[in-house]
């Protein structure tokens, strides 16, 4: 047996309309709100610089504070591509040779988070220690 | 053996591979036939090729988000793509019509392309860093290719272990991979958007990696079928279960639908 499925009965299409002039000024208000919030807080972010030289980390270790968001840059020197990644920091980004990128990392709790190069793990190897 | 390209090609052919032998036995059971799969992948492939020669100029977009941008936006695609291959898997209990086909066909097509070029753009970057030497290369690739057949051996697995139960069995069994691959994309495609700071980062709701570690074998396992994750931020859960809930909450909306419909029918 086929039964027709009315995914926008007529009845609901009227209080739909209604609703919608709400429903956008609400809308407009949290992505306002949301962006202000965005930009604000970009000001404020600390950012710290990662090098990739010969498949290697430098600095090795890099101290960031604890429980704040900051922004790493990491500028890939070699002519090879690697792979910025990292399971604590839940973070994955490849980087193409000669070029830098951004990563966004923390708020962290204190500790210590390793990360790797995934194209190059035997030897690059570094962690992010928040205190 | 170049142990790490074996890894990298296993980590990302398992994922795409348990994908796709689940949609292939989909494509089994609609009469499709799998010769489209070898079409899909091929251009998959190829759009792979271009997305990772063109990856460096990407990454610049969006002030250094471009990367993130891209990918995220492959990985809703595929999502959506899965949860309408869903809901049209579990609904079409009679044999499906000539436009239901076609589009059931046009929905697996692209969702093959869009895993392979997010998967396979990855492993065609990491082998340009070899090209410089051919001797490293071929060493490389050779361990890549065994990469690739314990991938695909796992996803050959997936396929008949899903073929070979019961009828009545396997489109629960569908349903039910689907929905947790699919969910698994939202998380990871939600995590690169934190990344890159287009969605709002928080401390991580829990850590479970004590428990299981992404970085332990089974952890990948868990990764590749349903976007395991030890130490998940607020936004990544929450569009993770929402997410996860959609394809059965609907499922569960058109049964009470069609019951009341029903019912109203046979009182009148």
């Amino acid at each position: 047996m086929k039964t027709r499925i009315n995914l926008f009965p007529k009845t609901c299409r009227a209080r739909k309309q209604t609703l919608s002039v709400v429903k956008r000024l609400a809308l407009w208000g949290v992505a306002s709100l949301w962006f202000s919030v965005a930009v604000s807080l970009n000001a404020a972010t600390p950012e710290f610089t990662l090098e990739i030289k010969n498949h290697l980390f430098y600095p090795a270790e890099i101290v960031v504070p604890a429980n704040l968001k900051v922004r790493l840059r990491v500028i890939n020197q070699d002519d090879t591509p690697e792979e910025f990644e990292s399971y604590e920091l839940n973070r994955e980004k490849v980087i193409m040779g000669n070029s830098q990128t951004i990563i966004f990392i923390g708020p962290l709790a204190p500790g210590e988070y390793p990360f790797f190069g995934e194209f190059n793990v035997s030897t690059a190897q570094g962690k992010v220690i928040a205190k | 053996m170049l142990l790490n390209a074996v890894i990298i090609v296993l980590r990302e052919t398992l994922e795409a591979g348990i994908l796709m032998s689940v949609l292939l036995t989909i494509s089994r059971q609609s009469g499709l036939g799998q010769r489209w799969f070898v079409v899909a992948l091929a251009m998959g492939l190829v759009g792979a090729g271009i997305y990772a020669r063109y990856l460096g100029e990407i990454s610049l977009w969006f002030d250094y988000a471009g990367q993130e941008v891209v990918n995220a936006f492959l990985q809703y695609a595929l999502y959506i793509c899965l949860v309408v291959i869903c809901l049209m898997n579990g609904f079409s209990a009679q044999r499906a019509s000539q436009r239901n086909s076609v589009m059931m066909l046009g929905l697996l097509m692209v969702s093959v392309m869009l895993a392979s070029i997010r998967e396979g753009s990855e492993i065609i970057i990491f082998f340009t860093g070899y090209m410089s030497s051919g001797e490293a290369l071929v060493k490389a690739l050779t361990s890549g290719f065994v990469g690739l057949m314990i991938g695909g051996s796992v996803g050959a697995l997936c396929y008949y272990a899903i073929i070979l139960q019961k009828a009545d069995k396997v489109r629960a069994i569908q349903t039910g991979v689907l929905t947790l691959v699919a969910a698994g994309m939202v998380a990871q495609a939600s995590q690169l958007l934190v990344q890159v700071d287009w969605l709002p980062s928080a401390a991580a709701l829990w850590n479970t990696s004590d428990y299981l570690s992404e970085s332990s074998i089974l952890g990948q396992l868990a990764y590749a079928t349903f976007g395991y994750e030890a130490s998940p931020t607020p936004v990544e859960a929450v569009l993770y279960i929402v997410s996860l809930l959609l394809i059965p909450a609907i499922f569960v909306g058109v049964y009470c639908y069609r019951k009341k419909s029903q019912s109203e029918g046979s009182s009148l």
